[in-house]
Formats: structure tokens, C-alpha cells, sequence
């Protein structure tokens, strides 16, 4: 029979990468107790928020132990969840052992994410689709889809100096108004809004949204109310930053553009 | 023919999406697939004159509806395909043109968009919680053969 300690380790250091990657409070929780569960442990408390983990095992015993962990807010990673939620299914229908668990684990932390090029090319080719969905005319998803590469490529730069997420969305925002803005003086037959607005979906912050509504309805009201915040926090950096390269050309030229 | 033809966009630019999220591999066609229904769900009604908010209420529905039962069938979290498959409905365009219209001083306009936008995400709100209200079981039912944990699959 291992060790209380080991299996509540285990089971907290699970739903710390869960949590990390992006699952709901919900799922989470469950993980938690069915894993401590089906290694018979009947005496624990675990309380998940969005960022962070508490859970206690055994308490009024001798080999009581309790855990914390502290989970800073992240991007989404969904193949990690799903790689995860396998992991502790197995381990409770008693296909995986211990050892093996710990081994999956750290295979699933390792679990690479698309190439660089093929996120950059992917984050082109849905900007200018949802251009085109939005009203956009071809050759307007034509240029989202260069926009949108470019903005990828910024988004990246700015994950590698570790900018912060506000100043992440509100720069990209503003990037995206600028090659708009210039993209309108081309003289092209273009729809600039519809170039911008199709380049902003992947900063609107659909998933956040998403996700809070999910914990709001489990009943999980301060995660939920931590993603709501964070969901209005980013529309509102995003809608900030689209509008203040044509307050700064305003400024500059003395009109006001006009686009329609 | 024009609707198929945004089909096809939709599946393609939630799939482009789903790549950035890390979606796993042989998901991404499912996950295409959710925010294409979504897509064409919320057209279909707002061409036949229906409201944008009530559209995106049922669309939202018929996909959180479509992602459980992937979630059963495929033995997935449906957190997979619901995050993935939403995008398309998220009312972006609404938060531009609010930003818009502030800034060049239409106040009116603005905040009609902005009341709109609001109503589309209240309308994606209800559409989810409706879909989750249905209970496991019934998912399970329908897709008998397989034994499956219960709740991990919600």
C-alpha cells in the first residue's frame, strides 16, 4: 500500500499541469478526488481555484499531509488536457501504476506544440477567414492573412521577452491598426475594418470567456468571476489598442478617418 | 452554394485556430467540424431575418450540444472542441466597432453596438448553460457501446 503522501503528490502535481494548461476548476476537482479515491484514501478536502491548488489527505491521522500549490495563469494547451485526463483515468481504473504515472507525467510536460511556422502560417490562414466570414472580399482575407502572420510573429517575440499579457494584447491590437491604417493609404480596393477585425479574433478572448461561463455554472463563482475578469480585462486592452493609432493619426494629420 | 462556401471557412478557420491552441492532432478535424455547425447554425437564422442574438443563443446550444457528444463518442475532455468551436460566434467584430464609433464620436452608434455585443455574449452564456443542463446520462445512452467514466467526459 503506498504512502498517502505519494498518491496525494501525484494527484496535486496532475492537476497543477491541468490547471496550468487550461481545464476547467470543475474537471479538475474531479480528477483530484477520483484518483484519491481509487487508491483508497476517503479522508481529504481539495479546493481548486483558477490559480491555485489546495488539498489535504488523511488529516486525522498519522501520516496526515496537505499541499499547495500556486498556478499562475497561462495559455491553453488543449492536447496537454486531453494527454492528462487519460493519464488519470487509466491510473483510476487501475491500468497504470504509480511508477508508470509519474513517467506519463513528465511525457505529457514534454509534449510538443505545433512548429513555429506552421502556428504562424495557421494564425494567417484564420485571420483571413474570419475576414472573409465577417464580410470581407478575398482579396481583403488575402491581406488579413499576412497581417495576421505578422501579428503571430509579434505575439511570439513578445512571449520570448516575457512581456506581460496586457501589454502583449494592447501592442498587438495597435500593430494590427497600423498595417490597416497603411494598408487604407495603398489606395487599394480594400475594407480595412474588415481586415482589422478578422487580425483581432485571435486576441478576443473567447476563450476566457468560455471557460469563466463553465465555472460560473458548476457553481465555481470566484474562478469564474478570476476568468470573467480576465476576459473583460483583454477586450478592453484589445479595443484600446485598435483605436489608439487612429487617435495618434488624428493627432498628426487633423482628421479623422473614415472607413465604411 | 454562398453558405456552403462559409462552411467550408468556418471548419477551416476554427481548425487554424485549434492549432494554435494545441489541439491534438486527430481532433482537429472534429474540432473544425463544431465551429463550422456553430457557424452555420447562426447564419442560417440570421438570413432568415432572426435576431443575431437569438442565433447565436441556438447556435451556441446545437454546438456545446454536438461537442458533449463528441466528448462521449471520442473520449475526449469536451473542453477540447468547445473552446475551439466557439471562436467563430465570439461577438469581436461588436467590441471593434464600439471601440469605432467611441473614437470617432458616434456615441449612438457605439453604444448600440456595444449593447449588441453584450446581448450576443449574454445569448452565448444561455446557449451553453442550456446544452450543460442536459443531463450525462443521456449522452451515454447514446453512445451505448463504449464503457465510460462518468463524469470525466462532461
Amino acid at each position: 500500500m503506498p504512502h498517502t503522501k505519494e498518491i496525494l503528490t501525484l494527484a496535486v502535481e496532475i492537476a497543477d499541469q491541468m490547471l496550468r494548461n487550461g481545464a476547467e476548476i470543475y474537471r479538475i476537482e474531479d480528477t483530484v478526488i477520483m484518483i484519491l479515491q481509487s487508491h483508497e484514501i476517503d479522508n481529504f478536502d481539495v479546493y481548486v481555484l483558477s490559480n491555485g491548488i489546495f488539498a489535504s489527505a488523511n488529516e486525522n491521522k498519522e501520516d496526515a499531509c496537505s499541499m499547495i500549490r500556486h498556478v499562475p495563469l497561462g495559455s491553453v494547451n488543449l492536447e496537454k488536457i486531453a494527454a492528462l485526463n487519460q493519464l488519470a483515468r487509466d491510473l483510476c481504473s487501475g491500468e497504470c501504476t504509480l511508477e508508470e504515472a509519474w513517467e506519463r507525467l513528465q511525457r505529457c510536460k514534454k509534449l510538443p506544440s505545433f512548429p513555429i511556422a506552421l502556428q504562424i502560417i495557421c494564425c494567417g490562414i484564420g485571420c483571413a477567414c474570419f475576414s472573409y466570414l465577417f464580410g470581407g472580399r478575398p482579396f481583403d482575407a488575402l491581406m488579413a492573412f499576412f497581417v495576421g502572420s505578422l501579428e503571430k510573429i509579434f505575439l511570439l517575440f513578445c512571449e520570448k521577452r516575457k512581456f506581460s499579457r496586457i501589454m502583449q494584447n494592447i501592442f498587438a491590437s495597435m500593430l494590427i491598426t497600423v498595417f490597416g491604417i497603411i494598408l487604407y493609404f495603398t489606395g487599394l480596393p480594400l475594407h480595412p475594418d474588415k481586415i482589422i477585425i478578422g487580425s483581432l479574433m485571435p486576441l478576443v478572448p473567447g476563450i476566457a470567456f468560455t471557460t469563466s461561463i463553465r465555472d460560473l455554472y458548476n457553481g465555481d463563482y470566484l474562478s469564474g468571476s478570476i476568468h470573467l475578469i480576465d476576459a473583460m480585462l483583454t477586450a478592453l486592452c484589445v479595443a484600446a489598442g485598435a483605436c489608439l493609432p487612429l487617435l495618434a493619426f488624428e493627432y498628426v494629420s487633423g482628421g479623422v478617418l473614415l472607413w465604411k | 452554394m454562398e453558405i456552403i462556401l462559409e462552411f467550408i471557412i468556418a471548419m477551416i478557420a476554427t481548425m487554424a485556430f485549434s492549432i494554435l491552441f494545441n489541439a491534438p492532432r486527430r481532433e482537429l478535424p472534429f474540432c473544425g467540424l463544431t465551429g463550422a455547425l456553430g457557424w452555420l447554425v447562426y447564419r442560417i437564422m440570421v438570413l432568415n431575418g432572426i435576431s443575431a442574438p437569438i442565433a447565436s443563443m441556438f447556435a451556441t446550444a446545437i454546438l456545446t450540444f454536438f461537442t458533449r457528444l463528441l466528448a462521449v463518442w471520442r473520449h475526449m475532455p469536451g473542453t477540447v472542441y468547445l473552446l475551439a468551436g466557439i471562436f467563430p460566434l465570439v461577438p469581436g467584430a461588436g467590441m471593434y466597432y464600439t471601440a469605432y464609433y467611441l473614437f470617432i464620436g458616434e456615441k449612438s452608434l457605439s453604444s448600440q453596438y456595444a449593447s449588441d455585443a453584450l446581448l450576443v455574449a449574454g445569448a452565448i452564456v444561455f446557449g451553453i448553460i442550456f446544452a450543460f443542463a442536459i443531463p450525462q446520462k443521456f449522452f451515454h445512452n447514446l453512445c451505448k457501446k463504449r464503457a465510460i467514466f462518468n463524469k470525466k467526459d462532461l
